[in-house]
């Protein structure tokens, strides 16, 4: 196709930073799944509230944007530990109860950010104004600030993973389950723990994306089906299989619908679901 | 054995008159169309328990409904088929489809088949979306025919525009699909099923074809989640692949709240499931935007406090009813 280069660069640019955005729904989700064995389906919802919260410190309190999104973060890690408590921790070790009372906190909130927040969009105040250009387009600022938060929180929690001792007994308990109980370690904790920061990570990225496109109650549904997409992809508790996915998702997402009609576009990650599933079930990162 | 066969029959014959009776008794248009889209959802949950039986948990069963749906109405209105034809290849369709993506999904763990799903759902439904050409894009497809009168030999000619005409209808092509669905959980085909969802290494050992008994398992689901979703059509007239109307995620997660409400353990569990939880909803209609929100809280209490399900009522009154009973008769054996 002919197009100009700079387009492809927009998309290229568009693509990578949703695809980050993306990356930290993967990281909560595979998280949760890998150490709770459960699939957590409210995360897109957990991440529509974290946006919000920015939202109201941002606009009704005056709070700066980078400390509202602390705070989102905070209040999103209580909210999940209080979760983990009183709904999944019964029904833990059963396969469909955890999926449908995730469901079901899906339409609670779903609609309770209906009723309290409205149907009308909104928007968080951007990260920052203006763009630079980079090889002959214009790449906007906020883009890149976007892309380096989540980058940063990436490597925050690989650290944390394996460098300190709660990341490691984490590690230790998604690997098995009853062997880290054996060494002491305490498996409530870990659900706790793996549900707060996966939270917090889904609140990051809602508000990372509400600074970037808009909010609306239905906003969580669409990162929520690209971090499950990513999960897929990369395997199941793969951190690197989870950033390299989600880039790979992003990059799809931004040249596709360029390249190829919007019918063809809508294909492309299932397609690819598909060809990678063949190949390797287990996904491209994964392990039995 | 006679006397239990003369209940079941007099049972189905008074379950079959209330069912012939129920749109004459309430007399009233809406309900009977209330009464319509109870009998197509009732069909598409029991074919997700079908799904079920395999311990498969899909959250993409609209997507089959969809294919069936926009399917069967386009073969109508572009090819010129009839509705009595294309129903069934609405829901044939729908089964190939299931069985071309069935390797790769059920490959893989059982987890994943929900993710996977669940993102085929909303593939198919951002296809319709994005294909204005074929299936009218955003705006939908339009102006769906209802089904060709037929000509019976003693009744004359019947049609089916008005809702009570198209609820018999769905009436008597639901119940003969769960007859079939009901039917083959009980055949050697549903036997093998439930050996492969116990202990699946046993049942490879014994000779069982487990790859091919699964998809198959999720082809029938699916044949029957396009028969719902041609049903739909025709009676809608129209389509919309909006993610708020009838085959976003959503309707998915609904369907998968009325079967477990209604219990999974049990045929009938997604009948009473469906029928509870819509009558319910309907009553509550004047909650509005609070309803999803209730809906949501009995699906999250049903988990916790009666996992399964409604089906599952009747045993557990008799084991309080046991519990009120057992100290007297402790006290009357000391006595």
């Amino acid at each position: 196709m002919d197009l100009p280069s700079q387009v492809w660069v927009q998309a290229i640019a568009n693509g990578l930073a949703l695809g980050w955005l993306y990356v930290l729904m993967a990281l909560g989700l595979t998280l949760i799944l890998s150490i709770m064995g459960i699939l957590q389906l409210a995360h897109g919802e957990v991440y529509m509230i974290g946006a919000y919260v920015t939202y109201y410190c941002c606009v009704s309190f005056g709070v700066n944007l980078y400390v509202a999104m602390f705070i989102s973060m905070v209040v999103m890690a209580v909210f999940g530990i209080l979760m983990e408590k009183f709904l999944f921790r019964p029904v833990q070790t059963q396969i469909l109860p955890p999926i449908v009372i995730s469901l079901g906190l899906t339409l609670i909130l779903m609609s309770s950010a209906v009723v309290g927040f409205g149907l009308y969009e909104r928007s968080i105040p951007r990260l920052a104004q203006g763009s630079f250009v980079f090889l002959g387009s214009a790449v906007p600022k906020d883009r890149i600030i976007a892309v380096g938060f989540a980058v940063a929180l990436l490597l925050l929690l690989y650290l944390f993973l394996k460098k300190s001792k709660y990341g490691q007994a984490m590690v230790a308990s998604a690997q098995s389950r009853e062997g880290a109980l054996l060494r002491g370690i305490n498996p409530n904790l870990m659900s706790s723990m793996a549900m707060a920061i996966g939270c917090a990570l889904a609140a990051a990225a809602g508000t990372l994306a509400g600074s970037i496109l808009m909010l609306t109650p239905s906003m969580g549904t669409f990162p929520l089906l690209k971090g499950l997409v990513i999960i897929v992809l990369g395997g199941m508790g793969s951190l690197l299989g989870a950033a390299i996915g989600g880039i790979f998702l992003g990059l799809i997402d931004g040249v596709v619908p360029v390249a190829f009609e919007p019918a063809v576009a809508s294909l492309a990650p299932l397609i690819i679901v598909i060809l990678i599933l063949l190949v390797r079930p287990q996904g491209l990162f994964g392990h039995e | 054995m006679s006397r239990k066969l003369l209940i079941n029959i007099l049972s189905i014959v008074f379950l079959a008159a209330v069912i012939i009776a129920l749109p004459i008794m309430l007399g009233s248009v809406y309900w009977t169309s209330v009464l319509v889209i109870i009998w197509i959802n009732i069909l598409l949950v029991s074919s997700l328990r079908t799904l079920k039986l395999l311990g498969h948990i899909s959250l993409g069963h609209v997507g089959f409904s969809l294919i069936g749906a926009y399917g069967s109405a386009l073969l109508v209105m572009k090819v010129g088929l009839s509705f009595w034809i294309s129903i069934f290849l609405g829901g044939l369709m729908a089964a190939v489809i299931a069985l071309a993506l069935a390797y790769p999904f059920l490959r893989v763990k059982g987890i994943y088949f929900v993710l996977l799903t669940l993102l085929t759902a909303e593939t198919f439904r951002l296809i319709a979306w994005h294909w204005p050409s074929l299936t009218g894009g955003f705006w939908g497809l339009l102006q769906i025919p209802s089904p060709n009168p037929i000509t019976v030999p003693v009744i004359g000619t019947i049609t089916f525009d008005s809702v009570n005409s198209y609820y018999y209808l769905t009436a008597v092509i639901v119940s003969l699909s769960l007859f079939v669905l009901y039917r083959l959980e009980r055949s050697r085909l549903g036997f093998k099923w439930r050996v492969i969802q116990d202990t699946e290494v046993l049942a490879q050992s014994v000779g069982i074809n487990v790859m091919w008994h699964k998809m198959l398992n999720f082809a029938i689901a699916s044949f029957f989640a396009g028969i719902a979703g041609a049903l739909f059509a025709h009676y809608q007239h129209a389509l919309s692949p909006d993610s708020t109307a009838r085959f976003g995620v959503l309707m998915s997660i609904y369907l998968l709240v009325y079967m477990v409400v209604g219990g999974e353990a049990r045929f009938a569990g997604p009948i009473i499931g469906t029928v509870v939880l819509t009558v319910v909803s309907e009553l509550a209609r004047g909650l509005g935007e609070y309803k999803p929100m209730m809906i949501g809280a009995i699906a999250i209490i049903t988990m916790l406090l009666m996992p399964e399900g409604l089906v599952g009522l009747p045993n557990r009154v008799k084991l309080w009813y046991r519990k009120l009973l057992k100290p007297k008769r402790e006290m009357q054996g000391s006595a």
